[in-house]
């Protein structure tokens, strides 16, 4: 389900470093999005040169190339952060309790295992593009303009180690509320009551709309 | 048994049929006991397959220098415009000289590669829209689909380089976007651009871009002798049948470009040779940057030229 | 064990996993990555010592995938698409529309459910991704209808139906996606979306007004509204429109000059003039950066789905299950259209349990040809053609029902996205309660495509033209 989740905190340990957390993921997120703003420009400057001064911007599609794993990527643990990724709640929409924190930590231990083992392969994937010793740093460039694409291929392990940090935290979490029989634990996205979502809806709303 | 995956992009095409023929030959030798299974686009993205074959992930794969030249900076030499190449033969004795070098086997083996074969273009000829250019004056603020070396080619004579993508190609030239695109002929056919294209030059012949079949190393060393002789004696009829085959389609080309009463523009000696110059530059700054990093430039360059002249001399 | 048979393994175990609730594209990822160690194990017999060799190889092959098929320009019209829909929420523009259809026809049974159908489509011309036209109208669109007393099911149903609308409507990301798999003409495809678009919002129209006469207790007409407070809702909604032409002069040029550019230009273009929209309307750094970080949001989390089931997608590969399910399908012994509906009815079974893109991914490489083989070939000339159309006419054609097919299964169980989204953007909605709203318009879609079957000319007419 997503987003309609929220991450409460106090001042226990896990949560401080929960926010100081949010706060990386956060700046990492909007970084995406000016990607995407960016990515606008380029096409506006790209027709206005050709249209007005014959003079297309260069390596056009290659600077998209090029932006795009930013876009895609950097947001990732920040969407984690607020159980925003899509899933089927079908099954762990019933569970309460005890026997919800131990299917979320399972599956975030799958998720866990998983993009640890991505780290490495993704990190293997920017290796034998990166090389010290040649001009750039690069191994591998793009088509048209031959831009390094290392940069490219490193944000991915950036945002997944992240992400690993983010998981690990939640494993964390969900295991300290198991072992505590918490309603209501910090640092890890819960599924609100009815009450605190009208609160927070309203809230969201008035800056929203003019 | 041995099965081997082969890596390679988009549909069977032209392009393609020295790898089928490969398999072909390589199965029918072996008894069926050596098999190489096809996979267009399954086992990886086109500018990846070298990263595949240096995983380890599939046996043989096909990919072209130009996508990603920093991976395979040797074999760009045979990308550089104006070279003189006319024919696929010319390309196909250009291309086995330069894989033979111990420069270019040095560089495949940091990809854990091994060259096994050539997929030979034929030149990338101008399909244009408008008036027909048959002089270089007349490329001035020309807006060309070209990229990499040929780019830089046209870019030295006053055209305007457009990024675009393969696929976009067609719809660019019909908004205008670009005027003319630089393609192998069965480009221009499966992209479509030949169906907006007004003129196309026959001998502008400025260059083409070169893609290698390789092997990984490990997969190679651990075939059985009969297995790896049927692998090897099966290459050079693998080429014959790809350039018989291509042939094929290059006269499919003109009758296809007669039909649709595309103009054929012829450009003179004279306009050749001013272009040729131009690529002097792009030839000397190629040398320089390949020399500084290592590579044994020059000798790569100068072979190219002594194995064509040989090539045409022959003929 | 044959890799036809791992593939099916381990595509039963990414269904327990999606079921059991691991987010969709990490449980498609893992299910891929383990299914590739297997498959390279499998290649050495199971040998113990090249376990290490085999999760070495996986791993890495896995590791090209997230930064290699992110990085490409097709996909890159879905992060613009996204701004343009949250650029134009913050414009005012979806209220605008919404509020000028509400005037204009919120008096007809079932009026406002009719209204925001008709909204999403006006506003589908502006937005290229049906999650996100989905998401702002569910945060527009579903307060005023439980306001008026609709069931807050089939309010959420109406706008995650809606929503789809804007894939078929140009400008859409999908149709994009679906031309650059099989190398077709990009502007002609989203000329053809148009009319069946609009045909899709006319028949789920006369549903809800159907649907309003028959029920008791349906949401209400509302009335009231005077010619003058109609007129006057029309100018802050004009502005889309000029969006709207200049999108469509970026495809094709209606009076017989060159288009402006390419589609991907296009719909930068769009999101620019909606944001300069924006900003004359009062938006600064805040409301800017809101919708910045809304569009990663929604960027992130349709690519995280897109590179996870392209691991899988991977894996596939390596089984060669596409390939297989092509033998099968070449060698039927019937007649050409009733493999045709097979075919959109396999679509209906995969939507189910695939997000549309990695579907047509997925299953376009294998499909498309077959498809077009069943038609008589690439070149074929429609009076020798099963489909009684040329190669290209086929092409469109087959690429609107298939967009029209993914655009149902984002509304179909168990992982339709936009029913998600909509429960995700509504705290009082579960997923399942979006589920049981959207299901009567699951025959509304499946007229529309009936439609469009029986009548090709819906299709080609436009495209044929340009
Ligand atoms: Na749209
Ligand atoms: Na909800």
């Amino acid at each position: 389900m997503a987003g309609a989740a929220s991450v409460l905190d106090d001042d226990s340990l896990i949560s401080r470093v929960d926010l100081r957390l949010e706060r990386l993921e956060r700046v990492f997120a909007l970084i995406s999005g000016i990607s995407v703003f960016l990515l606008m420009v380029l096409a506006v400057v790209s027709v206005t040169g050709r249209h007005f001064f014959n003079s297309p911007l260069p390596g056009y599609v290659d600077w998209i190339e090029m932006a795009m794993p930013f876009i895609a990527f950097l947001g990732v643990s920040y969407v984690q952060r607020v159980g925003g990724h899509i899933r089927m709640d079908m099954v762990i929409g019933v569970l309460k309790g005890r026997a919800l924190w131990v299917a979320e930590w399972l599956t975030t231990f799958a998720t866990l295992l998983l993009i640890v083992l991505l780290i490495w392969g993704t990190w293997a994937h920017f290796d034998r593009s990166f090389d010290f010793t040649a001009p750039n740093w690069s191994r591998d460039s793009t088509i048209d303009i031959g831009l390094p694409l290392w940069p490219a291929k490193f944000v991915v392990p950036v945002a997944f180690f992240v992400l690993a940090l983010r998981l690990a935290l939640q494993l964390w979490g969900f295991g300290r509320a198991f072992l505590r029989g918490d309603t209501h634990p910090v640092a890890i996205p819960l599924i609100l009551s009815a009450a605190e979502i009208a609160m927070a809806e309203a809230e969201a709303l008035e800056g929203d709309e003019k | 048994a041995t099965e081997w995956n082969a890596s390679t992009w988009g549909k069977r095409r032209a392009f393609t049929e020295n790898l089928e023929k490969l398999a072909e030959l390589v199965a029918e030798k072996t008894n069926g006991e050596f098999t190489i299974n096809i996979s267009y686009g399954g086992l990886s993205k086109n500018t990846e397959n070298l990263d595949g074959i240096s995983i380890g992930a599939f046996e043989i794969a096909q990919f072209c220098a130009g996508y990603h030249a920093d991976k395979n900076r040797a074999i760009t030499v045979l990308e550089l415009p104006f070279l003189g190449v006319e024919t696929l033969e010319q390309e196909v004795a250009v291309s086995n000289a330069v894989y033979s070098h111990p420069a270019v086997a040095e560089e495949m083996a940091q990809w854990n590669a091994k060259m096994l074969m050539t997929s030979p273009m034929p030149q990338y000829n101008l399909v244009g829209t408008g008036d027909a250019r048959s002089s270089l004056d007349s490329f001035d603020g020309m807006r060309v689909r070209a990229t990499g070396g040929l780019g830089e080619a046209f870019a030295a004579v006053g055209a305007v380089p457009t990024s675009v993508t393969s696929s976009e190609a067609y719809q660019a030239m019909e908004s205008g976007v670009v005027d003319t695109v630089a393609f192998a002929p069965h480009a221009h056919l499966s992209f479509g651009t030949i169906n907006e294209a007004d003129w196309w030059t026959a001998n502008l012949n400025p260059g083409t871009v070169n893609c290698p079949v390789v092997v990984n190393i490990d997969a190679y060393e651990s075939l059985t002798d009969a297995e790896r002789e049927a692998l090897d004696s099966s290459v050079p009829e693998a080429i014959e049948f790809y350039v018989a085959n291509y042939g094929e389609l290059l006269q499919r080309w003109d009758s296809v470009l007669a039909e649709k009463e595309v103009e054929k523009v012829m450009i003179s000696e004279d306009e050749l040779a001013r272009f040729a110059e131009v690529a002097g530059p792009i030839h000397t700054q190629w040398i320089e940057e390949n020399s500084a990093r290592g590579l044994p430039a020059q000798e790569l360059f100068d072979l190219v030229g002594a194995t064509l002249e040989a090539a045409k001399s022959g003929n | 064990m044959t890799s036809i048979e791992i593939g099916l393994w381990v595509t039963g175990g990414l269904l327990v996993l999606v079921v059991l609730g691991m987010r969709v594209g990490f449980a498609a990822a893992l299910a891929g990555l383990v299914g590739l160690i297997w498959i390279f194990w499998d290649k050495k017999g199971y040998d113990p010592e090249q376990l290490v060799w085999a999760v070495t190889v996986a791993v890495k092959t896995a590791g090209q995938v997230p930064h290699g098929k992110v990085s490409s320009q097709a996909l890159s019209l879905i992060p613009t698409f996204i701004l343009i829909g949250y650029l134009a929420y913050h414009a005012g523009l979806t209220r605008a529309l919404f509020e000028a259809a509400k005037r204009w026809i919120a008096w007809l049974p079932g009026g406002l459910a009719v209204s925001t159908v008709f909204a999403t489509a006006g506003f589908a011309a502006v937005s290229g991704a049906s999650v996100a036209t989905a998401a702002v109208f569910a945060r527009i669109a579903i307060p005023e209808m439980l306001a008026v007393g609709y069931d807050k099911r089939f309010a959420a149903g109406v706008v995650a139906a809606g929503g789809t609308l804007a894939s078929l409507i140009p400008p859409s990301a999908i149709l994009v996606i679906y031309a650059i798999i099989v190398e077709q003409d990009v502007g002609k495809l989203l000329l053809a979306g148009f009319i069946p678009g609009v045909v899709s919002a006319l028949i789920y129209a006369g549903l809800i007004v159907g649907l309003a006469l028959t029920l008791k207790n349906f949401g209400p007409p509302v009335t009231g509204f005077t010619w003058r407070q109609r007129f006057a809702s029309l100018p802050p909604a004009l502005p889309i429109f000029a969006v709207v032409i200049i999108i469509i002069f970026f495809v094709y040029n209606p009076f017989g000059g060159d288009a402006w550019g390419t589609p991907t230009e296009g719909g930068a273009i769009g999101a620019f003039i909606v944001f300069l929209m924006a900003l004359w309307r009062g938006m600064r750094w805040r409301e800017l950066r809101d919708a910045l970080i809304e569009t990663a949001k929604l960027s992130v989390m349709i690519f995280t789905i897109i590179w996870g089931v392209l691991v899988y997608v991977r894996f596939l590969g390596f089984a060669d299950l596409p390939g297989a399910f092509a033998d099968w399908i070449t060698a039927l012994e019937q007649p050409p259209m009733m493999t045709l509906i097979m075919i959109l009815l396999a679509y209906a079974v995969l939507g189910m349990f695939m997000d549309a893109i990695g579907m047509l991914l997925l299953t376009l490489p294998v499909v498309y040809p077959a498809v077009m083989a069943l038609n008589g070939g690439e070149t074929v000339a429609a009076a020798d053609a099963a489909f009684g159309m040329s190669g290209p006419m086929c092409a469109i054609w087959f690429g609107i029902l298939v967009v029209k097919m993914a655009e149902f299964c984002l509304i179909t169980p168990p992982i339709g996205l936009n029913c998600f989204v909509v429960a995700g953007v509504r705290p009082e909605l579960s997923v399942q309660d979006v589920f049981r709203g959207v299901t009567p318009f699951f025959i509304a879609d499946a007229v529309t495509i009936a439609v469009l079957v029986a009548f090709p000319a819906i299709v080609l007419w436009l495209p044929s033209l340009a």
